[in-house]
C-alpha cells in the first residue's frame, strides 16, 4: 500500500521539520551548530546544562521539550536512528555554562551506542559531563536486568525534574541525584493496535494482525511476546496497570504521577477512556493520583497504541514537577 | 611491494576499500532487507562518500592523526550503530598507531589489535552472535598470525580477507542477538549478516589497495 503522508524528499524530512519546528516557536527554541535544537534564550551562567540524543520521527519528542526548565539542547538524529557523537559532543559544549551538563539517554541500543563513545571524547576533552540512562519498559527485560529495559515516555519526568533541579542552581551530582531518583521509580508499559511505518522507506515495521495488539510493543513494535486479541479500553487499562503496580511494587497510600502517551493515531478520545479506568483502578487500591497527564509526548508515525507510565513521587519530586517551564510542547505556569 | 605501512600506503588501502564497499553496496542493502531495516548498504555508501572526501583533504598530519580524522568522520555517519562501531575501530586504530609513521607487519597487526579492542569497549558482542564482530576477529586474528609467522603485509592481509570472508558466512547459521535484527531473532536466520559483510569488504579492499601500491 503507497504511504499517504505530506511529505517532500525522503532524504531531506529531518532537515526540513527541524526547519518548521523552529520557525513554529521562534521565541522558544532556535536551530545551531550542526542541527542542534537549543533554546532561542540560553540558561543564565552558572547553571547545569541538560542534554539529550535520539532519532526523529518521534516527534514532539525529543526536540519538543527545549527550553526553560527543561531541556538546554536535543541532537536529533535521523529516522529512528540515533545521531552520531560528534554532534552529541558539540551539543554538551554548547549547553555548558560552567557547572557542567547532564546527558540523558534513552535506554535504546543504538543511542547508548553513540552516548558511550560521547562519554569518551568527553572525558579525553575534559569535559563536566554525567549521564543517565532511563530505562524504565517493564516488558522489554525482567526487574534484575534494567540494562534491557528500554527508555519510553519517562524521559519527560526525567528531563522535568532534572531541568527544574538546575534552574534552581543545583550543582551537576544533585541534579544527577534527583534524575536518577524518579527513574528507579519510574515504569512504562506499551500497547500497540497498528504498527508504524518508516516515513522514508515506507516499510511497515512489524506488522500485527487486522483483530490483534500487542503489549509490550515498544517504541517501534519491536518485540512480539505481548501479541493477544484485541481488547477493550477497560480491560487493556486493567492487565497495563496491574502489571505496572505490580513490578514497581506500589502500595496503597502512595503518591503516582501518572501518564497517557498516545503513539501517532491513538484518539486523545480513547486516552481520556484509558485514564478513566485507570483512576478508577488506583482509587479502588487506596493509591494516589498525585500528578497526571494524557496526551502525545512520544509518537512513532501513524502507529496505534499509547504508553501508560507511572511514578512514585515524593515531595521533592512533586515540587520539582510543579516549578516552572516553558517548552514548545510542555509548559508549567 | 612495499613491507611497510607509511601514510601513502594507508591511503591507497583505504582507496581500496572504498570501491570495493561501493561495489557491493547493492548486496549490503539486500541482506539488510532480509534481517534489518534494509538501509545498511546506503548508510554504507554514505560512510565511503564521506571517508573519500576526508582523505581528498591532504593535511600536514601524521599517520595516526589521519586515522584519527577518518575515525571522527565514522562517528559522524548517521544511520545505527555502523558508524560508531567502523569509527570507534578506527580511533583505536589511531591510539595503536601512536607516534609512529612507518608500521611493520607487526605493529600494523598492533594498530588493528588496538582497533578491535576499542570496538569491544562499545559492544558487549561476542563471535557467534552474528554481528560484524564475527568477520573481524578473525581478521585481526589472521593480521597477527600473519606477522607472527614473517609473511608479507600482503600476504597477511589476504589471509585476512579469507578469514573475514569466512567470518561473515558462518553468520548465516546464526540467530542475531544484538542491534535491531535482535527483535527479529529467527528471521535471520539462513542471512548472512550485513555488517559481517561489510567487514569483509573493507579487509578485500585493504588487500587490493596494498597490491596496487607495488
Amino acid at each position: 500500500m503507497k504511504m499517504k503522508k505530506f511529505i517532500n524528499n525522503p532524504e531531506t524530512l529531518v532537515q526540513e521539520l527541524l526547519e518548521g519546528y523552529v520557525l513554529a516557536y521562534p521565541h522558544k527554541v532556535k536551530l545551531a551548530g550542526n542541527n542542534l535544537v537549543v533554546r532561542a534564550v540560553p540558561k543564565g551562567l552558572g547553571k547545569v546544562g541538560i542534554v539529550t540524543l535520539g532519532g526523529s520521527g518521534h516527534e514532539p519528542g525529543l526536540s519538543g521539550f527545549v527550553g526553560m526548565g527543561m531541556l538546554d539542547v536535543s541532537v536529533p538524529g535521523e529516522i529512528f536512528a540515533a545521531p552520531g557523537s560528534p554532534r552529541c559532543l558539540e551539543a554538551i559544549k554548547l549547553a555548558d555554562h560552567g557547572a557542567g551538563v547532564l546527558f540523558v539517554v534513552l535506554n535504546h541500543p543504538g543511542d547508548v551506542l553513540s552516548a558511550n563513545i560521547t562519554m569518551e571524547l568527553a572525558k579525553k576533552q575534559g569535559l563536566n559531563v554525567k549521564h543517565i540512562l532511563t530505562q524504565e519498559d517493564i516488558a522489554s527485560g525482567p526487574r534484575e536486568k534494567p540494562e534491557e529495559r528500554r527508555g519510553l515516555v519517562g524521559f519527560l519526568p526525567v528531563y522535568k525534574v532534572a531541568g527544574a533541579a538546575a534552574e534552581e542552581g543545583q550543582s551537576l551530582d544533585e541534579v544527577k541525584a534527583i534524575a536518577e531518583r524518579l527513574a528507579l521509580n519510574m515504569r512504562t508499559l506499551s500497547v500497540a493496535a497498528r504498527t508504524a511505518t518508516h516515513p522514508s522507506t515506507g516499510l511497515e515495521l512489524s506488522p500485527l494482525g487486522e483483530d490483534e495488539m500487542e503489549i509490550g510493543a515498544g517504541q517501534h513494535g519491536e518485540s512480539s511476546s505481548g501479541r493477544m486479541k484485541l481488547k477493550g479500553a477497560d480491560e487493556t487499562a486493567e492487565i497495563m496497570l496491574n502489571r505496572l503496580l505490580e513490578d514497581l511494587e506500589v502500595r496503597s497510600g502512595e503518591e503516582l504521577l501518572v501518564i497517557v502517551n498516545g503513539m501517532g493515531s491513538t484518539t486523545l478520545m480513547e486516552l481520556f477512556i484509558i485514564f478513566r479506568r485507570v483512576s478508577q483502578l488506583l482509587a479502588a487500591r487506596g493509591i494516589r493520583l498525585a500528578r497526571s497527564l494524557a496526551g502525545e509526548y512520544i509518537t512513532a508515525q501513524e502507529q496505534a497504541g499509547f504508553q501508560l507510565f507511572i511514578a512514585r513521587m515524593d515531595r521533592e519530586l512533586l515540587r520539582l514537577w510543579d516549578a516552572p517551564c516553558d517548552t514548545p510542547y510542555f509548559v508549567v505556569r | 611491494m612495499s613491507t611497510r605501512i607509511g601514510k601513502g600506503e594507508f591511503v591507497a588501502m583505504m582507496a581500496g576499500a572504498i570501491e570495493r564497499v561501493r561495489n557491493g553496496s547493492p548486496f549490503l542493502s539486500e541482506l539488510d532487507s532480509a534481517c534489518g531495516d534494509g538501509d545498511h548498504g546506503l548508510t554504507m555508501r554514505r560512510a565511503m562518500g564521506l571517508l573519500e572526501k576526508a582523505l581528498a583533504e591532504k593535511e600536514e598530519e601524521s599517520l595516526s592523526a589521519l586515522i584519527d580524522r577518518l575515525a571522527w568522520t565514522l562517528l559522524g555517519v548517521d544511520g545505527g550503530a555502523t558508524g560508531p562501531l567502523f569509527g570507534s575501530f578506527f580511533m583505536g586504530m589511531a591510539e595503536g598507531v601512536g607516534g609512529q609513521n612507518e608500521l611493520d607487519c607487526a605493529a600494523f597487526a598492533s594498530a588493528f589489535e588496538a582497533g578491535l579492542a576499542s570496538v569491544q569497549r562499545q559492544t558487549k558482542a561476542q563471535v557467534g552472535d552474528k554481528t560484524m564482530i564475527d568477520a573481524l576477529v578473525p581478521a585481526v586474528k589472521a593480521l597477527r598470525a600473519g606477522a607472527d609467522a614473517g609473511k608479507t603485509l600482503a600476504d597477511s592481509l589476504r589471509d585476512a580477507t579469507e578469514a573475514a570472508w569466512n567470518g561473515a558466512a558462518s553468520t548465516k547459521n546464526l540467530t542475531a542477538r544484538f542491534g535491531k535484527a535482535k527483535f527479529a531473532a529467527e528471521r535471520t536466520l539462513g542471512h548472512q549478516d550485513p555488517g559481517a559483510t561489510s567487514v569483509a569488504m573493507i579487509f578485500e579492499g585493504f588487500c587490493e589497495g596494498i597490491i596496487k601500491t607495488a
